[in-house]
């Protein structure tokens, strides 16, 4: 496994090259760093000419990511602009721990309540439950997050403590000072993230477990006088888990990766935030940081994804 | 099992309902809000009725009202660093964050004048016979920095060496970085700060702790903008490498750095929230608009960063914050002016949009033309429709007419009064005169020059900017004109259409270099002030500020006449007639390259159902929600 799993990284490092170089020429192309001086009336050439030593924007693209990369594998992530200039490995850090504040209990009640409401409809298939889990997936899987967003807030922090007088969450902000307010700040950007990826996952647990429902081997089990129980846990859960852990390891890339909306919406300074606020700002050396983080974690859960195939399933070898 | 299955169904579909229902009332929150009162109009047609918009003085501070509490200010932008004049920097809301914290010579009204901040009074100007100018200031007794450190002149001495030492003046007076090699620390304060006419001072002289004389080899009009910030010697930094550190994060290796105003930096949680506390030490505002003279009534002041409109709505409806001030737009004017617990508060502010018009272009070059769209067009509309409703009567009926004047200001005289309301007739004979015709669809075309087909273009996304343009749009088709919108979204239009190297080198060449065809119109805003002089660049020839590829040498000999007249009525004369050159045909055929449109109104929403006192009125020279800090007052 430790073979295959070097392999596997070794192969990701062209992946990681295109994928950088095509999002540094992507970016390089759409945004100009010295906009942001195009209007000051008393910037002088050398304010223009401080960012372009600063960009080396002197330079074409493939020069000024070379030297990208080359201070970037040696741990110089350079200086955000759009953040005072504080070293980006330090915002990096920062705002990747918020954001894994939010993105981890988002993923572990994701898989919890898609793996339950997916199996529970694919075994009561038919009956009211399935019905309302069925439901309730399409109204996630069609409505947009910045809509459930700003819907959660009007439910719950304008109208419950008008109408009942307790004020159960946060509309926006991360508090921190004390576990129960970050509960409080943190529900309802959590139920945001989950709700929308939850409906899809739901559906995609409850067409395989289905599939695998009526599988020849289930059939044998039963016939052989396994108990139910044993049928379920063993047998029917354990291979539905493996196109689910497709499923999530592209979920916690998205989720761990930051999210735009919901970050935005419930004002959560994260990644996605941090990425809308350096696009904007023409800071470049944030937004390839932020980039190559969303890459790596592409690249590390579609390997623990393979992992863990072999791990549910002995018959997957890593040859 | 059927009927069970269609409960199911049915609960489903009466949830979605609710949800959706929920949300699209989400504005009204309340039965006041929900009975908006609707008019109906002579020929029977319901229309909204105005939204009720308060343009006069916010409630006074209540001696009844209580002191303490924080006041939460939700905003969409976060500033990069606490220095303004960091290259990297200038943003408005660096300028907002900073009034609270530190005082100037001299502050703005809500009249946009200058007023004595520091100063016991105005400043007394000697004009010498060999034409330099003395100046003599005093500052008001009993000034202290936040750490009880008395304020005196050699703050203000400090100030000005140490935005000059180590510098470089450019002929434009902006500051350079004369010593500072790649690499190594800067050894001027950063470079792009609004130190224009500095660089005419010869002297500066303490005579006492409050007296000190400012010797200038000429009069420059806008002196009253210098050192518009003191910092403290004591605390701010020996040099100017450890100022632009100091003040970028707004501490020194003590702690954070002293403030002259009423709040003192206390903490800033990026991403989150910057937070302040009260200065005790405060001695008091002078500003004419403040009603508090004393220390702050609220204990402090927490800025919260909320990147989106909606989420600042509904923060302010869930009490998470008090005072929202953003870019005018429709969501605030639609979903809180209708709400008894908000009281939306707007003012005529410094910053005028205007459409600007490229000379170089084949059909702008014919002063006749240019003439035809002033005519085309109907600014009074445009207030009606778009404008009045949500900022009341607080900007001019009839639009603006003048890029120098605000509205606002004793000078203002409205230079396109000849062109209010539309004349279709007069453009179209004006461009009849120009050799044009009508194509056959409305549209007039020129033999040689072809269709009258012109862009205007903007910083796409704004929706009132683009409601405008769609309006303006549709008036000048009758006259000829096939306006084309041609947005870019974001701050990227200015560095890529007006603004951009072969548009200025098309500018500054009249169209022998770079491409003068970018762009034909543009719209965006000026920020004017007290001293309109800064403004005059927008017109002098080859200015990197002057896209529009003006040029005139009775202009460009007119604009610095102006900054050197000493008589204040002689000078804002003077202003205005520079102002003839840019918006009529009155001073010659280069003229008229500058159609203003209106005033931006400073635009606020608060939580008066908790503030009984609020200092958001007067905000006429941009400083921001926080201008006035002093007189809030929770209830």
């Amino acid at each position: 496994m430790f073979i295959f799993a070097l392999r596997r990284l070794f192969a990701a490092i062209p992946v990681f090259l295109v994928a950088t170089f095509a999002i540094f020429w992507g970016t390089s192309e759409i945004v100009d760093p010295t906009d942001r001086l195009a209007t000051c009336q008393t910037c002088s050439q050398a304010a223009y000419d401080r960012i372009i030593d600063l960009y080396e924007l002197d330079k074409n693209v493939p020069l000024r990511y070379a030297s990208w990369l080359g201070d970037f594998v040696t741990g110089d992530m350079g200086a955000a602009t759009s953040q005072g200039e504080r070293p980006v490995s330090e915002i990096f850090w920062e705002r990747g721990r918020n954001t894994m504040l939010l993105a981890l209990p988002a993923f572990f009640l994701l898989m919890g309540l898609g793996a339950a409401t997916g199996i529970y409809s694919a075994l009561r298939q038919y009956s009211k439950g399935d019905y309302a889990i069925t439901s309730i997936s399409y109204l996630g899987l069609a409505m947009p997050t910045f809509f459930f967003g700003l819907l959660l807030q009007v439910v719950f922090a304008i109208w419950v403590p008008k109408y009942l007088g307790v004020k159960p969450f946060w509309a926006s902000g991360m508090h921190l000072e004390s576990p129960l307010q970050f509960i409080r700040s943190v529900t309802l950007p959590v139920i945001t993230l989950m709700f929308v990826l939850l409906a899809g996952d739901s559906r995609f647990i409850r067409a395989s477990v289905l599939d695998i429902k009526s599988a020849d081997y289930i059939r044998t089990a039963r016939a052989k006088g396994v108990s139910e129980r044993k049928v379920i846990s063993k047998h029917l859960f354990r291979n539905a888990m493996i196109p689910a852990v497709t499923v999530w390891s592209l979920d916690a890339a998205a989720l761990f990766g930051g999210s735009l909306i919901t970050e935005t919406i419930f004002s959560w300074p994260g990644f996605g935030r941090l990425a809308i606020e350096a696009l904007q700002a023409g800071d470049l050396d944030l937004l390839m940081s932020i980039s190559f983080a969303i890459i790596v974690l592409v690249i590390m859960f579609n390997l623990l994804a393979d992992i863990l195939y072999g791990v549910i399933d002995p018959r997957i070898r890593y040859d | 099992m059927i009927r069970d299955n269609k409960l199911a169904r049915l609960l489903a579909l009466v949830f979605a309902f609710a949800l959706i229902a929920a949300a699209c009332s989400s504005d009204g929150g309340d039965d006041t809000s929900a009975e908006a009162p609707e008019e109906t109009t002579a020929d029977g047609e319901e229309e909204e009725a105005p939204a009720e918009t308060t343009t006069t003085e916010p409630p006074a501070p209540d001696e009844e009202g209580s002191s303490g509490g924080t006041l939460i200010w939700a905003h969409e932008q976060e500033p990069p660093d606490m220095h303004l004049d960091d290259p990297n920097n200038g943003l408005s809301i660096t300028s907002w964050l900073r009034s609270p914290l530190i005082e100037g010579l001299y502050g703005i009204s809500g009249a946009t004048e200058y007023y004595p901040e520091l100063l016991a009074e105005e400043a007394v100007v000697n004009q010498n016979e060999d034409g330099t100018v003395s100046i003599d200031y005093v500052l008001r007794d009993g000034l202290m920095w936040s750490d009880g450190t008395p304020l005196t002149a050699n703050d203000v001495l400090y100030t000005h060496n140490i935005i000059t030492e180590g510098c470089a003046v450019e002929d434009d007076g902006s500051i350079v970085d004369g010593g500072a090699a790649e690499g190594e620390d800067s050894t001027c304060v950063y470079f792009t700060g609004g130190y224009v006419g500095i660089e005419l001072v010869t002297a500066f002289t303490v005579n006492s702790d409050t007296e000190f004389t400012v010797e200038m080899a000429s009069f420059f009009a806008g002196f009253k903008a210098l050192y518009s910030d003191v910092y403290a010697a004591h605390a701010y930094g020996d040099d100017a490498d450890a100022v632009n550190t100091n003040l970028a994060e707004w501490a020194n290796a003590d702690g954070v750095l002293p403030s002259s105003g009423p709040m003192i930096f206390d903490s800033w949680d990026r991403g989150v929230a910057l937070n302040m506390v009260r200065n005790d030490n405060y001695h008091g505002s002078n500003s004419p608009d403040a009603r508090n003279d004393g220390v702050a009534f609220v204990d402090g002041v927490q800025v919260n960063f909320v990147a989106d409109t909606d989420t600042q709505i509904n923060s302010l409806k869930a009490g998470e914050a008090h005072i929202v001030m953003t870019q005018p737009q429709l969501a605030f004017g639609e979903r809180l002016s209708s709400d008894e617990n908000f009281t939306v508060n707007s003012s005529a502010g410094p910053v005028y949009e205007h459409w600007g018009l490229n000379v170089l272009n084949v059909h702008l070059q014919d002063p006749l033309v240019r003439e035809a769209l002033a005519y085309g067009m109907d600014k009074n509309e445009v207030m009606t429709g778009l404008y009045t409703p949500l900022f009341g009567d607080s900007l001019p009926a009839e639009g603006l007419g003048n890029t120098m004047w605000m509205s606002n200001q004793g000078p203002y005289v409205d230079h396109q009064a000849m062109y209010d309301g539309r004349n279709s007739e007069a453009a179209l004979a004006n461009l009849e005169a120009a050799g044009y015709s009508d194509s056959g669809d409305g549209i007039y075309e020129h033999p040689e020059r072809g269709r009258l087909t012109l862009r205007v273009g903007t910083t796409g996304g704004n929706a009132l900017r683009e409601l405008q343009q769609q309006i303006i749009q549709a008036q000048l088709a009758d006259s000829g004109f096939e306006i084309e919108i041609d947005n870019v979204d974001g701050g990227a239009y200015f560095g890529e259409v007006p603004f951009s190297e072969e548009a200025l080198a098309a500018a500054g060449s009249g169209g022998a270099e770079g491409d003068p065809t970018i762009w034909d119109i543009t719209q965006f805003a000026w920020v004017g002030g007290p001293w309109p002089g800064g403004g005059s660049a927008a017109g002098l020839t080859g200015n990197g500020n002057n896209p529009y590829g003006h040029s005139n040498p009775d202009y460009d000999a007119l604009a610095p006449e102006c900054d050197a007249t000493v008589d204040d009525a002689e000078r804002a004369a003077c202003y205005n007639e520079l102002d003839l050159f840019r918006t009529t045909l009155e001073k010659g055929d280069t003229g008229l390259f500058m159609i203003p449109l209106t005033q931006k109104p400073s635009y606020y929403g608060y939580l008066s159902s908790v503030l009984s006192g609020a200092g958001v009125a007067p905000d006429a020279q941009g400083a921001g929600p926080l201008t006035n800090v002093v007189d809030f007052q929770f209830k």
